[in-house]
């Protein structure tokens, strides 16, 4: 019968790696898409800017 | 020969004489009342059609539908709730009555919670017939319940009711605005009602009045605080 | 100075970022628990971050125009929630991707999650009534009340969602107070604060512009003075 702190040593001794030992591997696809689309917000939030920027006085044709 | 100065008219006073002319319009005419109980009525059947027939399922989750029945409802009643007075200029009368902007508020959201609370108490009956449950920890708890959730759900609803019927799509405004900002009201008052259905072993019912209450407290206050901005010109 | 906010600052920031960006994604260590997961964080955080900043500068606005009315107030109110949306929509974004491996789901109920949702939908809301409303004085007046609401509104929806919520996801926002993960995360963030204030300094001038062809009057003028003004122009003197 196991507590719960031999438990928790029994876990730490578990190697890296193992699924549910705590550690997750690779994941990059998660990581570049995170990147990826706030990039993209950010480089279409900077283009909504300045296609709505003021229109300068001398620009007017009138 | 001297006329004496007219006194302002009290708070109270205004308030009262407001809410009593709304309630005589509503009174008269009873539309606005008809409108949102059938409509009320309908959302409850609805629910029923598209979450049954598992009868366990809708008697657990009866007081969540409860209450949006009456959210959707509320988002009908408080639209119409300024829309009388945009005829013949009427706000620009009362607000040059010698009233106070916040009698304004006063009236028309003590209005609205009156007609929600009487919407709450018909379905009541419906609701208890359509999902089968039953009353388990008194009529008492269920009515302080619908009086808390009526006056949570009109004092926010009635500040952006006065904004919305003044904007352009105001039958999409108002819920947009009204919906995000009373969520914890629309949680507190559903799991309250659930536990009044279902039993509450465990005492939680107190809790959730606080939230209610607490909510309350402060969504008056900003109301009445804030409203005459929105009206004043 | 006009120059520097013009192109310096955009430099900067994508300079910083990109420097921020490095560090974490090359340089820092990989999380003992999350692995090369956590990574996301030096994008994740400063987001989220820089919304909040973005949402307290429209609160601080909206409380001080009804205070004292000036266009800039209703600028500065209308540039924050917007670009607060944008960054805090992309920190959605993210922290639903990061919760994908490292919780298993895309979305749960915890009172911050779900708060932030709300925000959202707060401020999607703000903006739309500015959008439906004409009169420049009344939607000035009146998104100022809804955005205090809003505001006054987080505090509360996050409690109601923590009594409602009983079990707690365990938070997976790292711990773990490596130093080389820490300046990773404070170079990503001065890189985002940068791009934030670019941001914002632009779209304020927009919103200005905007005010000042609405009411055709200089700017910083109270708007009831200024309506005034307008309406009494034919008169001389």
């Amino acid at each position: 019968m196991m507590t719960l702190s031999t438990q928790m040593l029994w876990l730490l001794a578990a190697a890296p790696g193992q699924v549910g030992s705590g550690r997750i591997v690779g994941g990059w696809g998660y990581v570049w898409a995170c990147y990826a689309i706030t990039v993209v917000m950010l480089v279409l939030y900077a283009v909504s800017l300045w296609v709505r920027r003021p229109k300068a006085p001398s620009d007017a044709k009138e | 020969m001297s006329t004496p100065r007219p006194r302002p008219i009290g708070l109270l006073t205004a308030t009262l004489a407001l809410l009593r002319k709304d309630l005589l319009i509503e009174w008269r005419t009873r539309a606005r009342l008809n409108a949102i109980i059938f409509f009320a009525l309908a959302t409850l059947l609805m629910f029923s059609f598209a979450l049954g027939p598992d009868t366990k399922l809708l008697e657990k989750n009866a007081g969540g539908y409860f209450w949006l029945a009456i959210l959707f409802a509320s988002v009908l009643a408080l639209g119409e709730s300024f829309r009388v007075e945009s005829e013949n200029a009427c706000m620009d009368g009362i607000r040059l009555a010698p009233a106070d902007a916040r009698a304004i508020f006063l009236s028309k959201a003590l209005g609205n919670t009156l007609l929600l609370t009487a919407l709450g108490a018909l379905l009541v009956p419906v609701m208890v017939a359509l999902y089968g449950v039953q009353i388990v920890t008194g009529a008492v708890d269920l009515g302080l319940i619908l009086v808390l959730g009526s006056l949570a759900l009109s004092a926010p609803g009635t500040v952006y009711a006065a904004i919305s019927s003044n904007a352009r799509a105001r039958d999409v405004l108002l819920p947009l605005l009204l919906f995000p900002l009373v969520i914890p009201a629309l949680l507190s008052a559903a799991k309250a009602t659930t536990l009044v259905l279902q039993g509450d072993p465990m005492n939680q019912f107190g809790s959730w009045v606080g939230l209610l209450g607490g909510f309350n407290l402060i969504y008056w206050g900003v109301g009445f605080l804030l409203f005459p901005r929105i009206i004043e010109d | 100075m006009g120059k520097f906010i013009k192109w310096g600052l955009p430099a900067l920031s994508l300079v910083v970022l990109a420097a921020g960006w490095w560090l974490g994604l090359a340089w820092a260590p990989p999380d003992r628990e999350m692995g090369d997961v956590q990574r996301i964080m030096y994008v994740h955080v400063p987001l989220q971050w820089m919304a909040m900043v973005a949402m307290a500068i429209n609160f601080v606005a909206a409380v001080t125009y009804l205070m004292k009315a000036s266009w800039k107030l209703d600028a500065a109110a209308e540039a924050s929630a917007e670009i607060g949306l944008v960054l805090g929509t992309a920190g959605m974004i993210t922290g639903a991707i990061w919760g994908r491996p490292t919780w298993g789901v895309y979305w749960s109920w915890d009172p911050r999650l779900t708060s932030e949702a709300i925000m959202l939908v707060t401020y999607t809301g703000y903006l739309v009534l500015r959008r439906f409303v004409e009169d420049p004085d009344k939607r000035a007046t009146w998104s100022a009340v809804v955005a205090i609401i809003g505001a006054i509104n987080l505090p509360i929806v996050w409690f109601s969602v923590r009594w409602w919520r009983s079990l707690h996801q365990v938070q997976s926002t790292p711990k773990t107070v490596d130093p080389e993960m820490t300046l990773a995360l404070r170079v990503s963030a001065f890189g985002m604060l940068f791009l934030t204030l670019w941001f914002l300094v632009q779209r304020y001038r927009q919103a200005l512009a905007e005010r000042q062809a609405e009411v055709a009057l200089p700017d910083a003028l109270p708007p009831d003075l200024a309506a005034a003004g307008g309406a009494n122009s034919t008169r001389v003197a």
